[in-house]
């Protein structure tokens, strides 16, 4: 099946609705985007509640889970999770985006829709802290079994 | 009356330890210990080109105990130092460690201020014989590494030093 | 024939299976490509839960990617997977251009072409000579070598590096391409065929090869959609996905290449695609050497690079998959954050549960044909 722009829009809409805590001036929440000028098709920016909803939506359309990755915005005391995905079939990339606050980030695992992203968000928590309710196994991945550090958090001291 | 027989010709003495240290430098059998970039440059030391079987040391062993050789090559891991360290106790005397590329030496271009994850030299666990740098060094230069070990073990060095052609 | 065994049942008492044991695979181990450790649950030969355990080779390259300008990162996307080295530093550097706009002449572009091929070609070697030698074959390997060492030769002459290049820069090449190599590269492209021919008629149509792969782990395609595996994985499971195809960069429009397909599933496909993929990547080195054109091979590139604040991404079919590429800048010349999806990770997350209940040396096969480089996966 090859999904398009209009159906992710939609979709997208729907879901992310009248949200009134994004700040005034930021860029629209649901966005088609110039694909040579990012590298990407559509940029989503979501609720953290909204996570796994939004997996849902892209796991009707057919779309294949690409990384799952955090960006410690210390500045502004929140930690962003970009989810990236790919098509097999078209050549749309879609990110979906949230935030959370820095000093409790937490939010749903999507690992019961997509089972790729067990490892992506294992990874993501070893390097930021970021707790994802319901994964079945948080244990580090590439961090050695005792690690108890989060090395790519800015304010990372060894 | 018969002439003397010339027996330095037909008999020779020698201690036994450099006999034993012959026979150990020429057939040393490496340890298949390849854990990163550098491993690819010592898989092809044992290939056809550059043929470590000249050198009576192509068996590599994947088993500790059946090897005397670690080519430590590739980056370690602060996760991996205590798979590396039992690895090394495992191996029965007499053996020898050469450290192939930059990372096993110090580090390697992994060592920056605030790294957490390197150890910064496979000499932090245990002794090295022989130092081979590069990232990676070529295949020539872990055959100069393997020839200065086996000068270090028989005490003389029994091929050429490469010169440059003039 | 599969060799398949259901999970052992409960005693009669009801309480747990007393036969199972763990099995401890590597991180030291010949068939463990690189230090990968699987903790295997074995029910005698058979496995009810292999899990692969990693960071045994995590070398900090997305932490690294911090604390340097974006220039001095270059080193480092050689050394995430030495074997196609070339891909890695495309991705990156095509990233860097897209976030920064630089333009990149139509020289450079085809040189970076032909080079990312050639190393395709000879990361395909190592894999093909590291599974057969997994699976007890040891002479490919010396073979493989051989071939591999052409290329080598042809990549020394022109970076200086035979292993980890760091051959291009942002805006195009560190040196422009010379006779010789263009030479070279033509009398490749004469040499492969044949060996290609010679492995086909002794290794791939070799019955203990046919029977060991036949069959062997299957990934299905729905499978490789949840788990991201992309590269020979889903192209072996029927899906016809390759980023030079679907999402096209550098000038891979320009050339006719068939992208291999097998929807059987097992190894033996998988085994297939990579074979036929050397086929095509010559293709696409004699096309691109056809139509190569003069010029210079570096656009303008400012000399201290900032980008623009955002991210930006950049995907290459790399030798192993789907080789993502994601920087998140904030004006400085320092990147805020690199992000690399890579190809290998996403392949093994599915080897839990793809081989379970499999035969140890059937799963030992398929780890072969998944075409693992660890530090890819460890970053």
């Amino acid at each position: 099946m090859k999904p398009t722009i209009e159906q992710l829009s939609a979709a997208f809409s729907d879901l992310v609705g009248t949200r009134t805590d994004t700040a005034p001036a930021a860029p629209a929440p649901v966005q088609a985007v110039d694909h040579k000028r990012k590298g990407y098709d559509f940029d989503a920016t979501v609720a953290s509640p909204q996570v796994v909803p939004a997996a849902e939506i892209l796991d009707r359309l057919g779309f294949a889970l690409d990384a799952v990755t955090g960006v410690d915005w210390i500045a502004r005391q929140e930690m962003e999770i970009v989810y990236d995905f790919f098509h097999p079939e078209t050549s749309l990339r879609v990110v979906v985006r949230t935030r959370v606050p820095r000093d409790n980030p937490e939010l749903s695992t999507i690992s019961s829709v997509f089972p790729g992203a067990n490892w992506h968000e294992r990874e993501t928590h070893d390097f930021f802290g970021i707790r994802f309710l319901g994964h079945p196994n948080l244990a580090p991945l590439l961090l050695p079994e005792d690690a108890d550090f989060h090395p790519l958090r800015k304010d990372y001291q060894p | 009356m018969e002439s003397q027989v010339d027996t330095s010709k037909i008999v020779q003495f020698a201690k036994l330890e450099d006999v034993l240290a012959l026979g150990r430098a020429y057939s040393l059998w490496p340890l298949t210990f390849g854990l990163a970039c550098c491993a690819i440059e010592m898989m092809a030391v044992g290939m056809a080109r550059w043929d470590l079987a000249r050198f009576g040391a192509e068996v590599f062993r994947p088993s500790p105990r059946q090897a005397d050789l670690m080519i430590v090559a590739g980056t370690v891991n602060k996760k991996m130092a205590p798979a590396i360290k039992l690895l090394y106790d495992q191996m029965l005397e007499p053996k020898w460690v050469i450290a192939l590329g930059n990372c096993a030496i110090s580090g390697g271009p992994f060592v920056y201020p605030g790294q957490y994850a390197v150890v910064e030299g496979v000499d932090q666990l245990f002794p090295v014989d022989v130092y081979v740098p590069g990232c990676p060094p070529r295949p020539e230069a872990l055959i100069e590494g393997i020839l200065k070990l086996e000068e270090k073990m028989t005490g003389k060095r029994r091929f050429p030093v490469a010169k440059l052609q003039e | 024939m599969i060799a398949q065994k259901e999970a052992p049942s409960a005693g009669p008492s009801g309480e747990a299976p007393q036969e199972t044991f763990v099995l401890n695979l590597g991180p030291q181990h010949p068939a463990g490509h690189g230090v990968l450790r699987v903790l295997m649950t074995m029910d005698g030969e058979w496995i009810t839960k292999a899990e692969p355990v990693i960071g045994y080779i995590h070398r900090m390259h997305e932490k690294m990617g911090e604390n340097r300008t974006w220039a001095k990162f270059l080193p480092n996307t050689s050394r995430i997977d030495y074997l196609s080295a070339m891909h890695y530093t495309h991705a990156f550097v095509g990233a860097v251009e897209r976030g920064a706009g630089i333009e990149v002449p139509p020289r450079a572009e085809y040189v970076r072409v032909i080079t990312s091929e050639l190393n395709r070609i000879a990361s395909h070697m190592v894999w093909w000579g590291a599974l057969l030698s997994d699976l007890g074959g040891l002479t490919p390997f010396l073979y493989a070598f051989d071939d591999r060492e052409l290329i080598l030769d042809l990549f020394e002459g022109i970076c200086g590096a035979r292993l980890t290049y760091c051959y291009y820069r942002f805006g195009g090449l560190c040196n422009d391409v010379d006779d010789d190599f263009l030479r070279g590269a033509r009398a490749f492209l004469k040499h492969m065929p044949p060996r290609l021919k010679l492995y086909r008629d002794l290794v791939t149509n070799n019955i203990i090869l046919r029977k060991r792969l036949t069959g062997i782990g299957l990934i299905s395609a729905e499978m490789c959609r949840k788990y991201g595996a992309t590269g020979p994985v889903i192209r072996g499971s029927g899906v016809a996905y390759d980023v030079r195809k679907v999402e096209p960069y550098s000038v891979y429009p320009k050339f006719d290449f068939k992208i291999p397909v097998y929807p059987e599933c097992d190894s033996m496909a998988r085994y297939l695609v990579h074979m036929d993929e050397m086929e095509q990547s010559l293709r696409i080195i004699e096309q691109a050497l056809d139509q190569i054109p003069a010029g210079p091979v570096m656009g303008k590139v400012p000399r201290v690079l900032r980008l623009p604040p955002g991210d930006y991404c950049y995907a290459v079919e790399a030798a192993r998959g789907r080789f993502m590429v994601r920087i998140v800048s904030d004006g400085k010349d320092i990147p805020y954050r690199v992000k690399l999806r890579t190809p290998s990770f996403s392949n093994l997350s599915l080897y839990e549960e793809a081989s379970r209940g499999m035969i140890l040396t059937d799963a030992l096969a398929m780890l072969g044909s998944l075409d693992l480089v660890i530090p890819d996966i460890d970053r």
